[in-house]
């Protein structure tokens, strides 16, 4: 039995540690440990909510608008702000178009390398890489001589004995199977998505004035004016420059990320076998199509359970609880208790060993991460819960997808629960939204021609028109899965708030039963060559986009906490 | 310190006031010298412009209208800028005042630094809590009054280090620029924004409580105070205590 | 430039698919941002082209990572690469391929090898509560790692308001202590902050290039921050500060004025009291920054702005014990007609005794000329019996 640690996972957002415990080449148990608090929700005590979004947008960096929307929906859904229908269009591009260039950053840029050896592509012959890369699409950029130059670019890198971020990895391990044309490609297509992800991000300019960290977000609405008629505005010019950044988009996923995905699946469909996880999926929906609170979602809410693709539960909100068994939290009523956000609570009371340590002690306390939990039981969220429940429930587009990649890649539903299955899913779901996203630049453009330009809902802008006590909650499908904000108000100011995300569903700790996370539960049976170089685990890890600094939260309406806290 | 009073070049000669309210003959005594009233009256002026248009910087009301081409808040920030000027020049030439000029415009009518006044000042407060049935004699400042201008003048070189401050944000190649050091001081240019905007509801509450409390003793003591600003005499008992003089 | 350094730098740039003009053109963005005479351009040139790639560590603590992604979206087109090139970033946890022990082994080997010539950029504030529980890296603490990490750098960059002010962590109450680089690692060499939430990342690429040029760096203010970015306000340069100064606002998000591009100083916009370029370079290769888009300054670039540029969308602060909603005016304008309220009841009393004193001194001695209350009660007040009611009050 070997004890391995990784720690820092690196390419992920945010500070991950994974203890593990390796038999005869194979992960027999393992351990997500998150590694860094902010108290973010301690700080929100006592704002005003309007300002909310802004802390909130902070906790990440990365999926740099979902906190941002989940925190004005539920401070709406508290004092009773309805954003008119143009507010509805804009935050559904933001929000697709985060999903569409953090998926693709994730695929190139967090998780390529995993999979792609980038030394081996120094041998690659750019000719056959030319002609490989010309049978998987039609993407202008394959001639011999565009690869030649990457492989020059690449040969006079590593010539200068300075690998900068590609020093020291796995290089050479034997789990990496592409060819050297193939991982050739994949480094040309490293660079390129480097360039792409800059140029279509400036959609997020547009709409929110820069990214990261974009700044149109209003409770009630948006900011970004639209009026057709004024340079100040989003205008026509605005819509013309929308659909130029977003048929690029559409090229680039369908010419270049999702031939590669399937490419670099078909030399990995072991791993369709590896990394099932919980097998329970939840999702809250997203893309509101129509206004109003029970509006239909493009992509529906439900939860699947036990892998059964059968049926799809309708999504409880009051079904979420979260424990603190194994987390640095204390609860007033016990460690025991398995609280609903509205009225959970947390103390902040570190028990691991002090730094500089070697181990954790997995068997008390051991990450930042609380435990959530759907009806009892631990759950998997993302791109893979969506595309399921999605496909389960009937969802055209994302059946066709589905059905056409696993042809394609010839294996059935059931290789989609595994750590290949959040791969393709993810790429899927990229496609279906850069496909949508036009839609609704059309909508908006409609609204313009219609002459509807209200943005925002100025009646409960005041703090004078809200509710003396309210609280309200925002659901929000991040890239990386289901997030919930809850928010209580209270004569104006924040009285209580919490967040349960995504990165806390996917990566934390084992619940008072014992049950492990998606990630521990995933890890299991992963095999490991080289205990030395666990490059298998970083790839199941990887697979989930682990997002820590999201993942860590406390709250506690009282601010009861702040006495615990041990300040210097 | 001790300027030879300067006698009145026979001035708008006093009227003799009536001499029914006081116990005796009264006599009109010289006690604001005319750098004492003019440096008033310019702080005064200047406090209205400054409080007008600082009201319209922070929370604008005076629009330019829409659609016309205007220089509204351009205005409103110079005209400003020229009170402030009036305002800081006019404080300063009072504080100095304080040390150059004749005893009633000095120093120690703000701080009491004799023992006498510090007597005067346990009397007056007496007075105020009604403990005593009238104040200590004092020609000029009386020394609670004297303490609160104090406090006053802190506050208006507070309201102009802050203001300065803001002023150095954007004043990149003036003089004016050196100023930036306070930045640091007052926790950059919101936080002296605050102060500035904090202080001058403290002076506000400040000039209506002087005005009233001017108009009052006016009348209650009909003693001339609110003449003197105007033309330098109280009207004082012939015999009053005069060891204050 | 000398003429063989810049054949072969041309020879790689073309290998790497940079034409000489893509890579000029880069030179004189950097001259341009750094406000440089046009003759600098071929020194930043030759400067790129031939100094040894000095290494660069990035290290992560309480952050949100949104400053490497910024750091992403570094513009000016594949010379933009050649500066990804130009630095060996030994580690960064975002983008390295190496992870665990391997990624700790790294980071070790760049700043042995290297001492006091590596580069170091933070990204996120260092925490001091719970011995450094709350960011561990490795199982090292966050301000464990700086101290070793940035005391032997040849400078320290605090990337984004958290590393260089402390940012949203350090915001009241503080729950974890954090601080930024400069109050948690005192005695650092040279530490350029550069804040904003996140950075932009044309600045921090400038700071870079700036040094790899001249060998120093950029001239900076009191707190730290290079003039050619942060030397003047938003305000100052703000696109709408024309609608300012002729008192066109917007007063309703969605209002004609906001449709039309006016004033966003009403909702709170704070430009005037923050300094940063954003206007002039804006963000993402220049296509739009936060005010053009319709929402006011936040003011992210100033120290403790949580705090103090908060609520967002009101002018200033509330009072401290009046609660963060608290509005000053309000408090002010009810002070004042408190004030006024009192003196004119205190007024009223006062003449209303008089008067009524009067009257009765009148009826009781109608031959007396000269009746006067003080005297009657200056006699009672044996302590001091010259008093004669003089010029009191408070003037």
């Amino acid at each position: 039995m070997t004890h391995i640690v990784v720690d820092p996972v690196t390419r992920i957002e945010g500070h991950l540690r994974i203890e593990a415990e390796v038999d005869g080449g194979v992960v027999k148990d393992a351990w997500s440990s998150s590694t860094m608090f902010r108290g973010i929700e301690i700080i929100l005590q006592g704002r005003d909510p309007r300002d909310a979004w802004a802390f909130t947008q902070r906790i990440c960096g990365v999926c740099t608008t979902v906190h941002a929307i989940a925190s004005i929906r539920a401070v709406e859904d508290a004092i009773g702000a309805v954003p008119p229908p143009n507010a509805r269009v804009l935050r559904n591009l933001i929000m697709a178009a985060q999903c569409v260039q953090d998926h693709v950053i994730h695929f190139y840029h967090l998780h390529a390398l995993d999979w792609v050896d980038v030394v081996s592509a120094l041998s690659a012959d750019p000719a056959a890489t030319a002609t490989l890369a010309q049978s998987l699409s039609d993407w202008p950029e394959s001639s011999p001589t565009y690869f030649a130059g990457v492989k020059a670019r690449l040969k006079a890198f590593v010539d200068r004995g300075q690998l900068g971020p590609f020093g020291n990895a796995y290089w050479g391990h034997p789990a990496y199977r592409l060819p050297p044309e193939a991982n050739l490609m994949a480094v040309a297509h490293y660079l390129a998505a480097l360039e792409w992800q800059r140029d279509f991000i400036k959609l997020h300019a547009v709409l929110g004035g820069k990214n990261p960290h974009l700044q149109s977000f209003l409770v009630g609405g948006m900011a970004t004016p639209v009026d057709p008629s004024s340079p100040a505005a989003l205008n026509i010019h605005t819509i013309a420059v929308l659909q130029k950044l977003i048929a690029g988009a559409r090229a680039f996923v369908s010419k270049v990320y999702i031939p590669d995905l399937l490419a670099v699946a078909s030399f990995y469909k072991d791993w369709a076998g590896i990394g099932a996880g919980v097998g329970n999926y939840l999702v809250y929906g997203e893309y509101p199509l129509t206004d109003g609170a029970n509006a239909p979602r493009y992509l529906p809410g439900g939860v699947i359970r036990g892998r059964d693709l059968s049926k799809v539960e309708p999504f409880a909100p009051e079904k979420i609880t979260e424990q603190v068994t194994h987390s640095w939290y204390d609860y007033s009523g016990g460690d025991a208790a398995a609280l609903h956000p509205s009225v959970g609570e947390t103390r902040p009371h570190y028990t691991g060993p002090k730094p500089p340590y070697e181990r954790l002690d997995t068997n008390a306390k051991y990450s930042w991460l609380k435990s959530p939990r759907y009806d009892g039981a631990p759950m998997e969220v993302g791109p893979l819960a969506r595309m399921l429940v999605a496909y389960a429930s009937g969802h055209a587009q994302v059946k066709g997808l589905v059905d056409g990649a696993l042809a394609k890649l010839g294996v059935g539903p059931e290789a989609l629960f595994s750590t290949l299955g959040r791969v393709a899913a993810r790429g899927l779901e990229t496609q279906l939204l850069v496909d949508k996203l036009g839609d609704w630049v059309d909508e908006l453009a409609g609204n313009m021609d219609k002459g509807d330009l209200r943005i925002h809902d100025s009646d409960r802008w005041d703090p004078s028109s809200w509710p003396k006590d309210c609280a309200g909650a925002g659901f929000h499908e991040a890239p990386r899965g289901a997030l919930g904000h809850w928010v209580h108000v209270k004569g104006g100011k924040i009285a209580g708030y919490q967040c349960v995300v995504p990165s806390t569903w996917n990566a934390g700790p084992r619940d008072g039963q014992q049950q492990p996370g998606p990630y521990e539960a995933a890890l299991l049976g992963t095999p490991v060559a080289d205990p030395e170089q666990p490059l298998e685990v970083l790839r199941t890890v990887h697979s989930f986009d682990p997002c820590m600094a999201c993942g860590v939260h406390v709250v506690d309406p009282k601010g009861r906490e702040l006495a615990r806290v041990q300040v210097r | 310190m001790v300027a030879p009073a300067r006698a009145p070049a026979t001035p708008a000669t006093p009227t003799t006031p009536t001499p029914a309210e006081h116990g005796g003959p009264l006599e009109p005594v010289y006690v604001w010298d005319l750098v004492v009233r003019l440096s008033h009256w310019a702080i005064v002026l200047s406090m209205l412009v400054l409080t007008f248009t600082g009201i319209d910087i922070a929370r604008p009301f005076l629009h330019g209208g829409s659609g016309k081409a205007g220089f509204t808040t351009g205005y409103v920030r110079v005209i400003h800028f020229y009170a402030a000027q009036v305002f800081s020049l006019a404080v300063l030439a009072r504080l100095v005042w304080m040390f150059t000029g004749p005893r009633r415009s000095d120093w120690r009518q703000f701080i009491p630094a004799s023992a006498q006044r510090r007597r005067d000042m346990i009397g007056t407060l007496k007075f105020y809590l009604m403990l005593r049935p009238s104040p200590p004699p004092a020609t000029g400042h009386n020394p609670m009054a004297g303490l609160m201008y104090l406090g006053v003048f802190g506050l208006y070189v507070l309201m102009i280090l802050t203001g300065f401050a803001l002023y150095s944000v954007s004043a990149y190649t003036s003089y004016m620029h050196g100023w930036q050091f306070l930045l640091g001081v007052f926790h950059g240019a919101q936080g002296a924004r605050w102060l500035h905007h904090v202080t001058m509801w403290v002076l506000l509450c400040f000039a209506v409580q002087h005005f009233a409390s001017a108009l009052l003793t006016a009348r209650v003591e009909k003693n001339g105070t609110l003449d003197s600003i105007f033309t330098g005499y109280k009207f004082l008992p012939k015999d009053r205590r005069k060891d204050d003089e | 430039m000398r003429a063989g350094a810049d054949d072969a730098f041309r020879r790689e740039l073309t290998a790497r698919g940079v034409t000489r003009r893509d890579f000029m053109g880069f030179c004189s963005g950097v001259a341009a941002l750094l406000a440089l005479p046009r003759s600098a351009v071929g020194q930043i040139a030759d400067a790129l082209a031939t100094k040894p790639k000095p290494v660069l560590v990035w290290l992560e603590f309480q952050d949100c990572c949104g400053n490497s992604e910024s750091f992403l979206r570094a513009s000016k087109p594949t010379a933009a690469d050649v500066i990804l090139d130009l630095l060996s970033v030994d580690y960064h946890e975002t983008i390295m391929a190496a992870a665990g022990h391997q990624a700790e082994a790294a980071l070790e080997k760049a700043i042995t090898d290297h001492k006091g010539q590596y580069i170091v950029v933070v990204e996120g504030s260092i925490p001091t509560g719970a011995d450094g529980a709350y960011c561990t890296i490795g199982g090292k603490s966050a301000l464990q790692i700086a101290r070793t990490v940035c005391r032997d750098a040849l400078a320290v960059i605090s990337a984004g308001t958290c590393a260089a002010f402390g940012g949203l962590p350090a915001a009241s109450p503080n729950p974890t202590g954090a601080l930024s680089v400069g109050d948690a690692v005192p005695g650092i060499r040279t530490l350029i902050n550069l804040p904003a939430c996140p950075v932009n990342a044309e600045n921090l690429t400038a700071v870079i290039a700036y040094f790899i040029t001249f060998g120093k760096w950029p001239a900076t203010d009191r707190l730290g921050r290079p003039l050619f970015a942060y030397g003047k306000t938003i305000h100052d340069n703000c696109e709408r500060r024309a609608h300012f100064d002729a008192g066109q606002y917007v007063e309703q998000f969605g209002d004609a004025g906001h449709r039309i591009g006016y004033c966003l100083y009403k909702m709170g916009c704070k430009g005037p009291v923050t300094s940063q370029n954003c206007p002039n370079i804006r963000w993402n290769e220049g296509t739009n920054w936060p005010i053009g888009c319709g929402h006011p300054c936040i003011g992210c670039a100033e120290p403790a702005f949580w705090d103090k540029m908060t609520p967002f969308y009101a002018h200033l602060t509330g009072v401290p014990g009046f609660g963060t909603a608290a509005d000053i005016d309000k408090i002010g304008l009810y002070a004042t007609a408190g004030v006024a309220a009192a003196m004119t009841t205190h007024g009223l009393v006062q003449l209303g005794r008089k008067a009524y004193d009067k009257r009765k001194a009148a009826a009781a001695k109608p031959t007396e000329a000269k009746p006067t209350e003080s005297k009657a009660v200056a006699a009672k007040a044996a302590d001091e019996p010259a008093d004669k009611p003089t010029a009191g009050g408070a003037s």
